[in-house]
């Protein structure tokens, strides 16, 4: 992963974007990095939308992962990040909260920044757009630039890789340049 | 270093009460009886009578006169404060495997004595542990650990031992080699627990102790008593000819308490339950296992029983996390009536305590991580929680949950773990769950509109099928589809049904 948009440990990072615009990548990216360092990670998935199959591809070791399908709930999702961010010992808790992001009450916002802190774990929040306001250390957006098809012939059948790039929208104590673009392999 | 030996005999006094005394431990210094109640023949036009016995007093008890074979108001009237416990067998089950369990903490072959006395072959455990006394006091320690106050003897034979703890009053008391029969000199002849017949006899010729069958000449015992005479003898003299049989630990690991009152509220059983935890816990603590599943029975004022299985995401002896699980699980489950009595059994494993290494990564404690489990099984369900496995299956969503536990330490040299710089970076899809069906426009294969957007641009199809051989066959045509609003899909056809379906969302 490029260094600009690692998650902070003992903060909280927002991703946001559209629908293929790269967070979900980005995701895997950031739980691929911790858990490749032997470390535990948690997804808390308000759509059950998480693939394992992208997972693995991505080079997560699943066993490492622990997976919370909240039944399309976000309540649910909320409280059980909740839980999670206070259990030490997590190296990163990411919430997946799809495309309908509900409204999260200032009030809980700084409840999970403190929680994070006094935890040392990092909380990773992806989204449709942001949430969690001035408690997020790092927000960034992802952006997609271009696609690239192939296929044995002059018709594509299947989907090559796709390129984005991320935009800092907030960044707290870190530099704020964008990252250079990346090739998502499909 | 002195020769250790043989035997070592732990002796829990008066062990019905001590059963009683290790659930509720404010009662060791008190007069405590435990009473049976006996229902005598019915009188003509009335119903039987029932009368509460004293089937065991503790040491305090006695010390004011109160003996077993009272009835309770006799007692009572010899010791106004007296506290009284109903017999319960699960509890004197319960603390006479605790019993054992602890003195095979110390020595592999242990024989089970009878309630509150273990016999323990101690040869070879002067290179562990140390001198007799050492061994004595080890096995003190871990009597009093689950709950239980032991004396101990030691000596050359499980009667010289068992007799020698019956008379001390200091916790450990060794009989050094050769002076068995001195040690035994004094005590009545009623430790040896002889028949009644052979008992009558010897009184009858005025032997009162140990000593003074030791003196009869052994000929003339044999032409008198027969074996059963000579066999006394041998005890008397601190010889034991039994064989010794060792005893193993059952399969199952239980504690249980008995109720005198009805309980209908979960926050008062969680009290109950805590005790109940604590003993089973140091049980399994002190023969180094922790519990990996739990057995929760409750005894119901209805009759019936409410059980139920609670497994523990990683094995524990932690009552606190334990607690949780088991509280969680009842709130989730509640009893259908009062309840009248618990028993909570633990399936153990041996867990490997180990230090992580220097350079290994902070990972949740167990404790910790069993908590919070069960907390996230109870808020969304225990099959929303654990570690995706990937299915040996064409299905691009093929995969089943498992439980998730504290992975073994990532070992660097494997190569298996992909270096970080090594891993190239890869698309990932958002699944619809179930797919969702959706209408297609198409031309000829090809799809142009999907849900009335237009499509962009397309690569496909990519033909897929399996499981032709079951009822469950499925035959697929997959297309990686750019909407107009910009949201890049995979949707696919069913060659079966022929219809279309938005599989995943690249993103």
């Amino acid at each position: 992963m490029a260094k600009s948009v690692a998650p902070i440990r003992g903060e909280i990072t927002e991703i946001v974007g559209k629908p293929s615009s790269g967070r979900t990548s980005y995701l895997l990216a950031c739980l691929s990095d911790v858990v490749s360092q032997g470390e535990t990670a948690a997804l808390v998935d308000a759509e059950e939308t998480f693939d394992p199959r992208s997972a693995a591809r991505a080079g997560i070791d699943l066993r490492r992962l622990l997976w919370v399908r909240c039944g399309s709930d976000r309540g649910v999702a909320l409280r059980a990040a909740d839980m999670l961010v206070r259990c030490p010992g997590f190296a990163l808790v990411a919430l997946d909260l799809g495309e309908r992001v509900p409204r999260l009450p200032p009030a809980l916002s700084f409840r999970l920044k403190f929680a994070v802190r006094r935890t040392d774990v990092a909380l990773l929040i992806v989204g449709r757009r942001r949430l969690t306001g001035s408690s997020a250390a790092l927000a960034l957006e992802t952006l997609r630039e271009g696609i690239e098809w192939t296929g044995p012939g002059s018709v594509p059948t299947r989907l090559a890789r796709v390129r984005t790039r991320t935009r800092v929208l907030r960044s707290r104590g870190q530099g704020s340049e964008d990252s250079p673009p990346l090739w998502w392999t499909a | 270093m002195d020769r250790v030996n043989r035997f070592a005999c732990v002796l829990v006094e008066y062990f019905d009460a001590a059963a009683v005394e290790r659930g509720e431990p404010a009662l060791r210094a008190r007069p405590l009886g435990v009473v049976n109640v006996r229902v005598d023949r019915p009188s003509a036009g009335s119903p039987a009578p029932k009368i509460a016995m004293i089937v065991e007093a503790n040491a305090e008890a006695r010390a004011q006169s109160v003996r077993p074979g009272m009835t309770e108001a006799e007692a009572r009237a010899r010791c106004p404060m007296l506290v009284t416990r109903p017999l319960t067998e699960e509890s004197v089950l319960s603390a006479r495997h605790a019993l054992l369990e602890a003195a095979l903490a110390v020595s592999p072959r242990i024989e089970d004595g009878g309630p509150g006395l273990v016999y323990v072959d101690t040869v070879g455990l002067e290179r562990l542990i140390g001198d007799p006394p050492a061994i004595g006091r080890r096995l003190v320690h871990q009597a009093r650990a689950v709950g239980l106050a032991a004396r101990v003897g030691l000596a050359a034979s499980r009667t010289a031992a068992r007799v020698t703890a019956a008379r001390a009053s200091a916790p450990v008391t060794v009989v050094p080699e050769g002076r068995e029969r001195a040690a035994l000199a004094g005590a009545a002849l009623a430790t040896l627990a002889l028949s009644p017949d052979l008992a009558e006899t010897l009184a009858r010729w005025g032997v009162r102790t140990l000593g003074e069958l030791a003196a009869l000449p052994r000929a003339g015992l044999a032409t008198r008593l027969g074996p059963a005479g000579l066999r006394a003898h041998d005890l008397a003299l601190g010889l034991d000819h039994d064989p010794f049989r060792p005893w193993t630990p059952p399969p199952f690991w239980e504690e249980a308490q008995g109720l005198e009152w009805e309980i209908d509220s979960l926050g008062v059983l969680a009290g109950v339950l805590e005790t109940v935890l604590e003993r089973l816990c140091k049980r399994l603590a002190s023969a180094a296992l922790a519990a990996d599943a739990l057995e929760v029975r409750l005894g119901l004022a209805t009759g019936g029983h409410h059980a139920r299985d609670v497994s523990l995401a990683y094995p524990a002896v932690d009552v606190k996390p334990i607690l949780t699980l088991v509280i969680l699980d009842l709130e989730a489950h509640p009893p259908g009536a009062a309840v009248t009595r618990v028993a909570v059994s633990a399936h153990p494993i041996r867990t490997q305590p180990g230090q992580g290494g220097l350079w290994q990564p902070l990972a949740p404690a167990p404790r910790d991580l069993v908590s919070v489990l069960a907390r996230l099984a109870a808020l969304v369900g225990t099959e929303n929680v654990g570690s995706p496995a990937l299915v040996d299956s064409y299905r691009s969503d093929a995969f089943t949950m498992l439980g998730f536990s504290q992975p073994e330490p990532l070992d660097r040299r494997s190569p298996d773990v992909p270096g970080l710089d090594s891993r190239d970076h890869r698309l990932a899809v958002r699944r619809m769950r179930p797919a969702r069906r959706v209408d297609v426009e198409a031309v000829g294969a090809r799809p142009m509109r999907v849900d009335a957007r237009r499509v962009l641009a397309w690569a496909g199809p990519w033909r897929a099928s399996g499981e032709w051989w079951d009822v469950e066959a499925w035959a697929r045509e997959e297309w990686d589809v750019v909407l107009s609003d910009g949201a890049l899909c995979r949707i696919a056809r069913d060659r079966l049904t022929d219809h279309w379906y938005l599989d995943a969302v690249y993103d």
